[in-house]
């Protein structure tokens, strides 16, 4: 599951886009929902990164399907992305295919932040 | 119902979507209460009750996922109304059916589109808003007929039974109109009454009055007469309606008989307190126009006719424990009792004189005295 990543958008500008739009350009909340985010997010991936260090699939779904879930509601495309391949694996119980995929969800997740801080929507 | 606004439980794990749902709950004017599992839900549901409108659900939580605790809410009587609108990134139609067949109100996927939740969640609160309406209205219906059973209940403990009965039953409305029966009028009152309420106390007039009219009221009812009106020691009973009775001036004798009978036990003991009263009875039966007599807000259920006119005239001239019968009334009886004419009396208003009978006794009464023929 490597490298297949690279065609989605670390970050879609469309989805800040609509969330500014619904909340009438409330910059204010897009950006307490990003650190929201980023808070969330940290301790997410420590718990996939557990569940890899500990060779347990099935532990992996759930921290891998809410990060999926919580990426995808702020634009966060290619970690959803990954989260989305993790989550199926855990499920399947192929913890081998595991750790170069968690190790795949750190780089995104730093891309991320890079791209939510250039937006100038986190710290 | 109140206006106030609805409230919306968010139940989903992930802080950025409560935040998410919440705000756009805020802009649809509602409230929003959140949880962070179906544990947490359920105890918000059960500690929120009917101040819950909707729940946004997702699925893929821990501590009682989204299905456990559509599931729960759906087998719990109190909760089961709810209407509950998943919302999950879990894929797959599967998913969707289980969660329609558990009761799910719709099922959107996340990343959810605001417009799309919005029209959803305004749908799902007017369905909640019908619902509360229906409960609200039934309750108000429950409290209309307990208060209806608990009028009934304290009407009758003024009126007569029958007329008490008369007023729920749907031929009730017919008779109280007004109607023509042949009818037996029984009058009675108290010898002596007015110069004995002039000197006792007014509490012992009071508890005289109460004691006469409790073992009077029991014989009334004993003997199925409708009971028109107390005023003071004065009574008018009626016989022969609302409930016809081919007996009506039988019973009328026997009830007076027996309050005459009642009132020498009351007589004795009021005697020891030193008041000497007595009691007198008329009774007349004649043709007698019955109905609701009187005007809004004091209605009497009477009888007006000759026979009422001629039993108050009767109970007047009576002597102290006199029953005097209309000769009328006497005839249907003779063979039942032991009267003696008291000879002619002029009755005022009436043009000529009549002889009315007085009741010694009533013959079955003395059977065990006699032996039966």
């Amino acid at each position: 599951m490597t490298s297949s990543y690279g065609d989605v958008p670390v970050l879609d500008p469309g989805v800040i886009a609509e969330l500014l739009e619904s909340t009438g350009g409330d910059e204010e909340f897009v950006r307490d929902l990003v650190a929201t985010y980023v808070e969330e997010g940290t301790g997410l991936l420590g718990g996939m990164r557990d569940a890899v260090a500990s060779g347990d699939a099935a532990a992996i779904v759930r921290p891998a399907h809410s990060l999926k879930s919580s990426s995808a509601a702020i634009g966060v495309m290619r970690l959803s992305s990954i989260c989305r391949s993790i989550e199926a694996a855990g499920r399947e119980g192929r913890a081998d295919a595991l750790g170069d995929a968690v190790e795949e969800a750190g780089a995104a997740w730093t891309a991320s932040l890079e791209a939510l801080q250039a937006a100038g929507l986190a710290p | 119902m109140s206006e106030r606004s609805a409230v919306a439980l968010v139940v989903d794990d992930s802080p950025v979507n409560r935040k998410l749902l919440g705000r756009l709950l805020q802009t649809l004017d509602i409230e929003a209460v959140e949880a962070p599992d179906g544990l947490g839900a359920l105890a918000s549901l059960r500690k929120l009750g009917d101040a819950v409108d909707v729940v946004l659900l997702d699925i893929e939580m821990p501590e009682m996922d989204g299905y456990a605790t559509l599931a729960a809410i759906k087998d719990d009587e109190a909760l089961r109304h709810l209407p509950v609108i998943m919302v999950s990134s879990v894929d797959g139609l599967e998913s969707v059916v289980r969660c329609i067949e558990l009761g799910a109100a719709d099922y959107l996927p996340k990343p959810f589109n605001p417009a799309i939740l919005a029209a959803r969640i305004r749908a799902s609160l007017n369905a909640k808003r019908l619902h509360d309406l229906e409960v609200e209205s039934a309750a108000r219906q429950a409290e209309l007929l307990r208060t209806i059973e608990r009028q009934k209940e304290e009407l009758s403990r003024f009126l007569s039974p029958q007329v008490a009965a008369l007023v729920s039953s749907a031929e009730g409305e017919k008779l109280l109109v007004g109607h023509r029966r042949l009818a037996t009028s029984v009058f009675c009152d108290l010898r002596n009454f007015t110069p004995f309420s002039e000197a006792a106390d007014p509490e012992e007039v009071i508890a005289v009055l109460g004691e006469y009219h409790r073992a009077m009221g029991a014989l009334i009812m004993e003997h199925g007469g409708t009971l028109e009106h107390f005023a003071g020691d004065g009574m008018h009973v009626f016989f022969n309606d609302p409930i016809p009775q081919d007996d009506h001036v039988e019973r009328a004798v026997r009830m007076a008989v027996g309050m005459r009978e009642a009132f020498a036990d009351l007589a004795a003991d009021w005697a020891r307190r030193g008041h000497t009263l007595g009691f007198g009875v008329g009774i007349a039966t004649g043709f007698a126009t019955l109905g609701r007599i009187g005007f809004e807000g004091r209605y009497d259920y009477g009888m007006v006719g000759t026979a009422v006119i001629a039993a108050a005239r009767l109970s007047s001239v009576a002597g102290p424990n006199q029953i005097l019968l209309m000769p009328r009334s006497f005839a249907s009886v003779e063979d039942l009792i032991v009267a003696e004419s008291v000879g002619e009396v002029q009755l005022k208003g009436f043009s000529h004189p009549v002889e009315p009978m007085n009741v010694v006794g009533l013959l079955d009464a003395a059977v065990g005295a006699v032996p039966a023929s």
